[in-house]
């Protein structure tokens, strides 16, 4: 009859002597999961008076989605991690339903994007501090837009318009066909929030050694971050397909109804 | 991210087995600690920091495991089985010591394969697992007192069944 101190050892040696299932890889799989789901909230105070708050449709939307996400997602992550985790300047949001989209407002484009003042790229490149990347796979723009505080990123921000090109038709959202946006700032600055619902996918993505997402799938909402860190919520657009790269410091987001492999050559091309 | 990815791959063999124990089918076992670990992530401001991860990653882990017995409604038969290449003592013995030490194992995990849910997931958390008292308290949702009262008890139950088998 054995001692309980006997079969105590016996089952200890047992344990070491099964054959289990093999241990599946999960750290591909959690990992890719965690950033599909990352949920990065837009603050919740209101950057503008209570009058044009209730004023603006879009405001009050975006409102109820943020709250409709502390409910549902429940996850609240510090700006520092949120800093920590690729520093792309960006918060990012995942909801169960987008708002529904709305007309884009009349006016030029720099008014109805939130890109800031018409440019041109030698004004551009001598206005910021960083040296201006233009994808030679697209060649020059055909516009530019920069703007600075208290609309843009501290150090500003340099926008890179291109109409349709052979394979990359105008986007419905933008009205153009490629996007190109860039900006530097503080670790903890961000330029844009994004809204995603559960048809769009997010994507770890590397650029000649430059980590990145790539945001595809159905219209995500993007919201422009003015240099005091609240929302432009006048800038809350849906956006299409895109790619967000760190760039040596500057934060490049291309945007247009691209495949991964066209946005992924474009930003290769950058210099 | 990169630090998650370490805990994961660091914990994801105990993870793993834990489940396994729980849900009896490694494909449900593989579910659960994939969302576990998805859930702790995102749990990760409420960790005290500088406590001790493992506990927590298996109570979270262990609860992903037990919603998806409760779910399926169905039971796995646990596969749990000796390893063939295993050899009693390290050393080489001789065949008929291998053959006894073998037999000997065989039985006692049919034993605790055949006993109750609860007595059968303490012993195999303790020793078969070997977590500590503190993991398997969480892993089962229990306190620490109650694993030690649990344990003794299913002891008793396993030897007087060690008792009863032919050949013990």
């Amino acid at each position: 009859m054995p001692e309980l101190s006997e079969l105590e050892a016996r089952l200890t040696t047992l344990g070491r002597e099964l054959e289990w299932p093999p241990t599946p890889n999960l750290q591909a799989s959690v990992i890719a999961k965690i950033a599909t789901q990352k949920v990065i909230p837009l603050p919740t105070r209101a950057p503008m008076r209570p009058d044009q708050w209730y004023q603006n449709r879009w405001a009050v939307v975006a409102a109820a989605v943020i709250l409709a996400l502390a409910a549902v997602v429940a996850y609240q992550p510090s700006r520092d991690t949120i800093a920590n985790w690729l520093n792309l300047h960006t918060r990012i949001q995942q909801v169960p339903v987008l708002p529904t989209p709305s007309p884009l407002p009349p006016g030029p484009l720099g008014v109805r994007l939130g890109l800031g003042g018409h440019s041109t790229l030698p004004k551009a490149s001598a206005a910021v501090k960083w040296p201006v990347l233009v994808p030679s796979s697209l060649g020059q723009p055909d516009e530019v837009y920069l703007q600075f505080p208290p609309d843009g990123p501290p150090q500003g921000e340099v926008t890179l318009v291109y109409s349709a090109r052979p394979g990359i038709p105008t986007s419905a959202q933008t009205g153009v066909a490629v996007l190109i946006t860039e900006a530097r700032g503080a670790v903890n600055t961000d330029f844009f929030g994004k809204t995603v619902g559960p048809d769009t996918t997010l994507q770890l993505v590397t650029v000649a050694g430059h980590q990145g997402y790539w945001i595809e799938g159905a219209p995500h909402v993007l919201v422009l971050i003015d240099a005091a860190g609240n929302p432009r919520y006048e800038t809350l657009r849906l956006a299409t397909n895109t790619l967000l790269i760190d760039e040596g410091g500057t934060i490049v987001r291309i945007e247009g109804d691209l495949t991964k492999d066209q946005a992924l050559q474009i930003a290769a091309s950058l210099a | 991210m990169a630090a998650y990815e370490e805990i994961v791959k660091r914990y994801q063999q105990v993870a793993f087995r834990t489940a396994y124990v729980i849900t009896r089918s490694a494909a449900d076992a593989e579910d659960a600690a994939q969302q576990g670990f998805i859930k702790a992530h995102r749990a990760l401001g409420s960790f005290r920091a500088g406590a001790e991860p493992r506990p927590w990653l298996l109570q979270i882990v262990a609860n992903e495991a037990r919603n998806r017995v409760r779910s399926a409604g169905r039971r796995h038969k646990l596969e749990l089985r000796l390893a063939e290449d295993y050899r009693p003592g390290g050393a080489a013995p001789s065949p008929e010591a291998a053959a006894i030490a073998s037999e000997d194992s065989t039985r006692l995990l049919g034993l605790v394969n055949a006993l109750g849910d609860e007595d059968r997931l303490v012993i195999t958390s303790r020793y078969l697992l070997e977590l500590s008292g503190e993991e398997t308290a969480a892993t089962l949702g229990i306190p620490e007192g109650t694993v030690k009262s649990r344990l003794s008890r299913a002891l008793i139950h396993l030897r007087a069944r060690v008792e009863e088998a032919p050949g013990a």
